[in-house]
């Protein structure tokens, strides 16, 4: 009997469209009509946050394959749901905890053009930078490594050979690699079980300021084998690629979204209040803007984007993952300056985009975060203990933390990666509808790798009595989750219901805290980060500061261990805004912090004993971000 | 026994379809793209090829070309097939690095795409599970409930309370008010094993397995700290039928197929060849 409920829920997901509600008045369960939900039992709410993996680059990206990365979109997926891989450096690898979804996001320029370099074709082969790179390619990875970056640096200052901006070229080389991927995607997608999403990576950055965005398809073959992959060759401007998912969902009746990410390689381009051509935004952009990206990747290998330290100097923890990633630009052809942080960070972009909603009535940045790789590899691997590498040349070896990338006298060291952040998402089940939905309106977190499970939501009347009833159920009666607008509920200040649950495999957590964004009466944007639920209580206290202090460190960089005498297994508690004005537009999403871990290179050590340069940073505290909830003054 | 029963054996066989993939790739180029005899100093330029330029110029282009067009592709197919020859009455297609490269990338390719293409019978794949039923098995499927008990004041201290409040539990006087708070579920419902593991951790769903049905017992332990358990019901793990488990049957049966018919097929041509290493002493 299990069984047939099981099989008519799910075809019935098959059966509903996808994310079919604009991003402006979701609500969860758009996709499933009342009626049918009582009949179906489907659940009435998201009952399960699902990780998964949204960024993630195999043989069919051009830099990935002259890094040496063979494995392919079929090894990812294969890889990603819990079978033995064996790597581009020859290793067996299989993750201890799969992934519930994915997405295999290869660069849409030229996708499966890197193999015909490799191989020769006779085209390619009559330039000579091609040339070079076949044969670097068929060198040491070294060397390919070289051709990779050579690549990249070219494509990033529009420099590529003649031949790669050929549209025909192009269509010819494309075409047959995109239906391909298409059917393998098809083959491996398990509704309920793992869901394969299709997807790509467009990468536009003009002159290496990084504006990359994710595109993902919620459709299946039928739909998305009827069009090609936007690149960057056709045109680097986000707009373009807007256009395209207009004429996409016009032609197929699908739904498909974008998630730009590494604001913090675009030099202040990411968040910009100018158009892509610098004219100062226009309210058909922000429109745009909002309701094609209704989500941003804030964290990943190249670094972390929710706040720094330059624009947060106050918060002490803004520091994660920003070495080596705020010197300059995507491929380092220009430096960092300070003017360029608040175009860059999710943090900034999120009180920005109340000023430019308050100017133009439409907020474009309303975005909520998730995590994800990145990794050009093809293995998804987002544990510290577990990292096979950011390239081929970075998979498990004792020297892999000293690699260096050094171009015009900058430059990164390998330890400076971080593994795989996950998108974390509270969907009604393990479909691409309702993952894709709960994207949508943006019903989901980024964590930096560890899957630590977070409820919050926004209300007028939660108290601490909730927690000891179905406090889920309350909170989405009374309130709305994170990812969903605020309507003002009178002159008493707003409360938040928030729950952080520990990863069952990993570390206790440390606090909870709430970042606060909002336009002062000047209409100037300002932040603040509040300490709401902490670890030993009755130990710990808000100090002088305003700041509790530190929880301590049990790291044992001899054996690259920890222990979870310290932290705390669950976190949780309903916190009322004490400076509240609902006259003021603001935003409140939670941070949670684990206690202090090692990182991956602590574990090199340990395993193989790396040498490691001066100033690897050996322990982290990992954290997850949740989308914010807004609170719209206009209501 | 009929003929074609004895050539269905022979038309599975890996090596068999890679010739014939061969063989109709050959005649495809010879038929429609190449003269193969470079000593033809001869250039025919059929209908037909006439028509695969047309063709290959609406997939790429979406429009049928207009007639200077069309001539444009003749002219560079002349072209192409004037420098083809002679580049190999020259001999530049030896010792070339780049097309030994192309040439095998293009055998390699005809044997990828031959075992990706093969379609499994039901036998086949029957066959497959049974040889890895293990790894097909359904999730046992446990209903249970849980107390959990806080490590916050050391391991010893939560060990004795849990002795204790198990021995409360075991009295039957019910379990409300028992425990620590934890907004983990205090009961699962016909939930699959990896569902138990992905909420409680892999430690907690290996130790369910091995307790009692139907009383309290424990402690377990968690990554949360500890747990009294009563598994309510248990559905030892099911025989997977291939209805069930068809597609991750079919996608693993190809994954596997695949590198065994590649290297079955170069195994093949490798037995042609005598081979001869002369290492440096």
């Amino acid at each position: 009997m299990k069984k047939i409920t099981l099989l008519v829920l799910v075809s019935s997901f098959a059966l509903t469209a996808c994310g079919s509600k604009s991003t402006q008045d979701a609500k969860p369960f758009s996709l499933v009509p009342v009626a049918q939900a009582a009949t179906l039992t489907a659940p009435a709410y998201p009952s399960h946050v699902y990780f998964g993996e949204t960024h993630l680059h195999t043989i069919n990206s051009g830099d990935a394959i002259m890094f040496g990365t063979r494995l392919t979109p079929e090894d990812a997926l294969r890889f990603g749901r819990g079978e033995t891989i064996k790597s581009n450096t020859g290793l067996d690898a299989k993750l201890a905890r799969p992934l519930d979804f994915m997405v295999v996001s290869d660069h849409s320029e030229l996708i499966g053009g890197g193999r015909e370099i490799y191989d020769g074709n006779p085209l390619m082969m009559a330039d000579p930078t091609l040339k070079r790179w076949h044969d670097l390619m068929h060198g040491t990875t070294a060397e390919g490594t070289m051709a990779s970056r050579e690549l990249i640096a070219a494509f990033s200052q529009n420099k590529l050979p003649k031949l790669m901006y050929d549209p025909a070229t192009a269509k010819q080389i494309v075409g047959s690699v995109w239906q391909a991927y298409i059917s393998t995607v098809e083959r491996y997608n398990q509704p309920g079980k793992f869901t394969a999403f299709m997807g790509y990576e467009f990468t536009s950055a003009p002159s290496g300021n990084n504006l990359h965005r994710i595109v993902i398809f919620c459709d299946g073959a039928d739909k998305v084998s009827k069009i090609l992959p936007f690149s960057a060759l056709q045109s680097q401007n986000p707009e373009k690629l807007w256009d395209y998912f207009e004429a996409y969902e016009a032609k197929t009746g699908g739904h498909v979204l974008g998630i730009p990410h590494n604001g913090n390689l675009s030099n202040g381009l990411m968040f910009s209040f100018a158009n892509f051509d610098g004219k100062p935004m226009t309210t058909d952009y922000a429109r745009r803007r909002q309701h094609w990206e209704p989500l941003t990747e804030v964290v990943q290998t190249k670094g972390d984007s929710e706040s720094h330290p330059f624009l947060s100097p106050n918060d002490e923890f803004s520091d994660f993952g920003k070495a080596g990633w705020d010197i300059g630009n995507l491929d380092l052809s220009a430096k960092k300056t300070n003017d360029m942080f608040a175009g860059e960070y999710a943090r900034e972009a999120l009180k920005r985009g109340l000023q430019i909603e308050a100017k133009l009535g439409v907020n474009p940045f309303k975005f909520g975060m998730i995590g994800a790789g990145d990794l050009h590899t093809g293995l998804s691997t987002s544990e510290e203990n577990n990292f096979m590498g950011e390239v081929p040349i970075g998979e498990p070896r004792a020297g892999r933390a000293s690699v260096l990338d050094k171009r015009w006298g900058s430059v990164r060291m390998g330890w400076q990666a971080l593994t795989a952040g996950l998108a974390a998402v509270w969907a009604t089940s393990n479909t691409r509808e309702a993952i894709f939905d709960a994207m949508r309106r943006r019903e989901v977190y980024a964590t930096t790798g560890t899957r630590m499970s977070i409820r919050m939501f926004g209300g007028w009347n939660f108290s601490k009595a909730d927690f000891r009833g179905d406090w889920v159920k309350a909170g989405y009666a009374r309130g709305v989750p994170m990812g969903g607008d605020l309507r003002p509920g009178g002159a008493h200040a707003p409360v938040f219901m928030i729950d952080a649950l520990k990863d069952p495999a990993g570390a206790n957590l440390d606090r909870v805290q709430i970042v606060k964004g909002w336009l002062d009466k000047d209409g100037k944007p300002k932040e603040k980060v509040i300490d709401v639920a902490w670890s030993n209580p009755t130990i710990r206290h808000i100090g002088k500061n305003g700041k509790v202090a530190p929880v301590g460190d049990t790291v044992d960089l001899k054996t690259a261990t920890y222990s979870n005498r310290i932290g705390a297994p669950e976190l949780r508690t309903v916190w009322s805004d004490p400076t509240f004005d609902p006259k003021l537009k603001a935003f409140y999403y939670a941070r949670v912090l684990e206690i202090p871990t090692p990182r991956w290179p602590a574990y090199d050590v340990v395993r193989y004993g790396a040498k490691l340069p001066e100033g690897t940073q050996l322990k982290s505290q990992e954290r997850a971000y949740t989308s914010p909830i807004w609170y719209n003054a206009k209501g | 026994m009929p003929i074609k029963e004895r050539l269905a054996p022979l038309l599975r066989e890996p090596l068999v379809h890679f010739l014939l993939a061969g063989l109709a790739i050959f005649f495809f180029y010879g038929v429609f793209n190449r003269t193969v005899d470079v000593g033809d100093r001869r250039i025919v330029v059929t209908e037909a090829q006439v028509q695969r330029l047309a063709t290959q110029w609406v997939q790429t282009w979406q429009r049928p070309p207009s007639a200077a067009e069309l001539d444009g592709q003749i002219r560079d197919y002349i072209k192409e097939e004037i420098y083809y020859r002679e580049a190999l009455r020259l001999g530049l297609d030896k010792d070339d690095m780049v097309v030994r490269r192309r040439l095998r990338s293009k055998m390699e390719f005809l044997a990828t795409s031959e075992a990706e293409n093969a379609q499994p019978s039901d036998a086949d794949l029957q066959k497959w599970l049974d040889q890895h039923a293990a790894k097909y098995a359904a999730d046992p499927v446990f209903s249970f409930d849980q107390i959990y008990i806080s490590a916050a004041g050391g391991d010893q201290a939560a060990n004795i309370k849990a002795k204790a409040l198990l021995k409360q539990v075991q009295l039957g006087t019910g379990t409300d008010g028992i425990g620590d708070n934890i907004s983990l579920p205090q009961h699962m419902e016909t939930a699959p094993l990896s569902d138990v593991s992905r909420a409680f951790g892999e430690d907690f769903a290996r130790a369910l397995k091995s307790q009692p049905v139907g009383a309290w017992s424990g402690p377990i332990t968690s990554g949360f700290g500890l747990h009294l358990v009563r598994i309510r019901q248990v559905q030892a793990a099911q025989k997977p039928n291939l209805d069930d488990a068809r597609q991750a049957v079919t996608n693993d049966w190809r994954d596997a197929m695949r590198e065994t018919r590649e290297n079955k097929a170069y195994q093949a041509l490798l037995d042609g060849y005598q081979i001869n290493i002369e290492r440096p002493k």
